[in-house]
């Protein structure tokens, strides 16, 4: 209960009422998401016989996976409080300097394990960057993160130059994501991998319980010996390091270096996190709702389409359902005299 | 995201700055945007005095316009403490619908496209100050619906203005000092702004807001109103942006001219002095920004850097001067 206290103060007489309310909304949230899931996968299936079959299942495990595997890093960030837009840039950048660090068209020398090393490292470095600049020099995550964005963009279409497409060589690699291991592709198991290791950290460690705790009440938890400094940065430095992780899978789908290769994984995240109920003033929700809110826009995105239906109302839905999705959260808070910017 | 309570409000008070800081802030609000763009103006044209002789200005004054139509309108939400990250496509949304409303209504097509992106910034703001939603989800949200718009209305492909496009081409074609007409408008604009900013109890009224919301409802001033205002203007600047579009490329397209003013946008109006906490703009300060801007990629190509690196620059600018401008400023917290 005291996680789900968003800071305000609560006389003691009402502490047994809200956290009944809280106790019931914990089991109906996550409910109301799976019934809706269910639903939406039984509506597409009348719609369209191709939805059930294993192809598209596999397709949508696919799919699924990179959003999964941001949301991880995604949901940490919002859990304290911050956001982080820079994700579409990290994924550039660190996908870009894999494929050029492989085997690949434009020259000859291949790192191997060391090209996903300094991937990953890249990735590291901005989410470093975007923790140093939010708690050393106090700039508002979300005006860091949109810069690093850009400067993510930025760096990886330098790396890009003007010479030809670097495409991946090696047939092992360009291939990982799509092999079926015990009949879900790869990139599926790593996306199965990144949420578990998600869970343990918020549920088992200090880390994440310090990040609830920063989430709730900055405040209070500084007071109470956390490390809020730390903490922050080592979460954005593992959200950049996700991000890369992303990046690198990206890059292997397409079989091709491509500075826009995260091009769209933003708009699936944020509102795949907050629909799952993690609420954006942080301090309250969880791993796993961000995985059944990124299942719950996968399907309805393929099934959509598989419908009949043009992509170009992809990201409009997406925005609708965030909207929708964070008006419900805040509604019961429109007090007058909060402040929201 | 930046929610607080009374509480935390009160607290940032408490730990107000020290005077010193203040005035180096004051101080740079004032002459920093236009010390940047003459820094940026005199190393451009001692690395290639071309730039001078050949109308450079004037190319840099018609790459502005859109650019200092988005920035008026982010300058005036942020100084609300808001921000809107829907503008720049509610600008391209604007130029497609004007594309295909041009051979029809004529010229009243300009006005009905003037009042749909207003309309639009209303819907934004209504949302942020009623429902007390973060202003960067929501419009990250309606940037969403808006780009969906774009493709679904244009099929995804550019969409040429069959007929009476002239009038509008006027306001590109027809030129003064080198600077298009586009140009003279944002100027206006900016004028008109800043009036507003400086001498109106609606102006006022905002820039309050932005400075200590809970202080400014409690001293009886309609916050939630004002939001609405406030986002109302950054769709007009949008909608004027959309005809600027239409002027300078007689075309509109998903990924054509105006898909990437965000960034230049939001840089524009925090180059141009404007607080990313609010409470701090000066419109006549953005037209610097705006032009400052402008001349990124032109002072990449004097350097030799990549020009496709321009994003970079942008990103690296909003960062660096957001830091500079807060530095000491907060000592509460931030998220």
């Amino acid at each position: 209960m005291a996680n789900n206290n968003s800071g305000t103060i609560t006389p003691s007489a009402n502490t047994a009422a809200i956290s009944n309310r809280i106790n019931w909304r914990r089991l109906a949230e996550p409910s109301a998401l799976i019934a809706t899931l269910f639903a939406l996968i039984i509506i597409f299936s009348i719609l369209n016989p191709r939805f059930a079959s294993v192809e598209n299942l596999r397709n949508l495990m696919d799919q699924a996976a990179l959003p999964l595997i941001i949301g991880v890093g995604a949901t940490l960030v919002i859990l304290l409080g911050s956001i982080d837009l820079s994700i579409e840039g990290i994924m550039g950048s660190a996908g870009l300097a894999f494929v050029l660090l492989s085997a690949n068209s434009r020259s000859e020398s291949d790192f191997g394990l060391l090209a996903l090393l300094a991937a990953l490292l890249t990735g590291i470095i901005f989410g470093l960057l975007n923790g140093l600049i939010v708690t050393k020099v106090k700039v508002p995550s979300f005006v860091v993160t949109l810069g690093m964005w850009f400067v993510g963009l930025g760096f990886a279409t330098v790396l890009y130059g003007t010479e030809t497409i670097p495409v991946l060589t090696n047939p092992e690699v360009s291939s990982w994501s799509s092999t079926l291991t015990f009949g879900a592709p790869n990139s599926f198991w790593a996306a199965v991998f990144v949420v578990i290791l998600g869970v343990i950290t918020l549920i088992l460690t200090k880390t994440g319980r310090s990040i609830m705790a920063i989430g709730n009440n900055e405040v209070i938890a500084r007071n109470s010996g956390i490390r809020v400094d730390r903490i922050k940065i080592t979460v954005f430095a593992l959200a950049g390091l996700l991000s890369a992780v992303a990046g690198i899978i990206a890059a292997i789908k397409l079989g091709s270096g491509s500075p826009s290769v995260g091009l769209g994984s933003l708009f699936i995240t944020i509102p795949a996190v907050v629909i799952g109920g993690t609420a954006l003033a942080g301090g309250k929700g969880g791993v796993l709702r961000t995985a059944l809110g990124v299942l719950l826009l996968t399907v309805l995105n393929n099934g959509l389409i598989l419908a009949g239906v043009s992509p170009s109302f992809q990201s409009g839905l997406a925005g609708a359902i965030l909207i929708a999705a964070i008006v419900f959260a805040a509604w019961s808070q429109r007090d007058r005299l909060r402040i929201a910017k | 995201m930046k929610t607080s309570t009374p509480t935390e409000a009160r607290a940032i008070i408490d730990n107000a700055t020290p005077p010193k800081k203040i005035q180096f802030r004051k101080l740079w609000q004032t002459f920093g945007p236009a010390t940047i763009f003459l820094a940026v103006f005199l190393m451009i044209s001692a690395f290639n005095p071309n730039f001078l002789t050949s109308g450079g200005m004037g190319i840099v004054a018609t790459l502005s316009a859109p650019i200092l139509m988005v920035a008026l309108g982010q300058a005036i939400v942020l100084n609300v403490g808001s921000i809107d990250l829907s503008n720049a496509s509610m600008s391209l949304l604007g130029a497609i619908l004007l594309a295909l409303a041009l051979p029809n209504f004529g010229v009243t097509s300009p006005i009905i496209i003037l009042l749909v992106t207003t309309a639009f910034g209303i819907f934004n703001g209504f949302f942020v100050a009623y429902t007390k939603v973060p202003s960067f989800a929501l419009t990250l949200g309606t940037l969403g619906i808006f780009q969906s718009g774009a493709l679904v209305f244009s099929n995804a492909t550019a969409v040429y203005v069959s007929d009476n496009k002239d009038f509008l081409g006027h306001l590109h074609t027809t030129k003064l000092a080198g600077a298009p007409t586009t140009f003279f408008i944002g100027l206006a604009m900016a004028v008109i702004l800043w009036f507003v900013l400086r001498y109106t109890k609606v102006g006022r009224g905002m820039t309050a807001i932005g400075l200590n919301e809970t202080g400014a409802v409690y001293s009886g001033l309609k916050n939630r109103g004002l939001k609405v205002v406030a986002f109302g203007i950054s769709g007009f600047m949008s909608g004027l942006g959309s005809l600027v579009i239409i002027a300078q490329s007689g075309s509109a397209s998903p990924n054509g001219l105006g898909s990437d003013l965000l960034l230049p946008g939001i840089a524009a109006a925090i180059v141009g002095g404007t607080s990313i906490l609010g409470g701090a703009t000066n419109p006549i300060n953005v037209v610097f920004g705006a032009l400052t801007v402008s001349m990124i990629p032109i002072a990449n190509a004097v350097l030799g850097v990549n020009a496709q690196a321009q994003s970079l620059v942008y990103g690296l600018a909003i960062i660096s001067i957001a830091a500079l401008m807060l530095n000491g400023s907060r000592s509460g917290i931030v998220k």
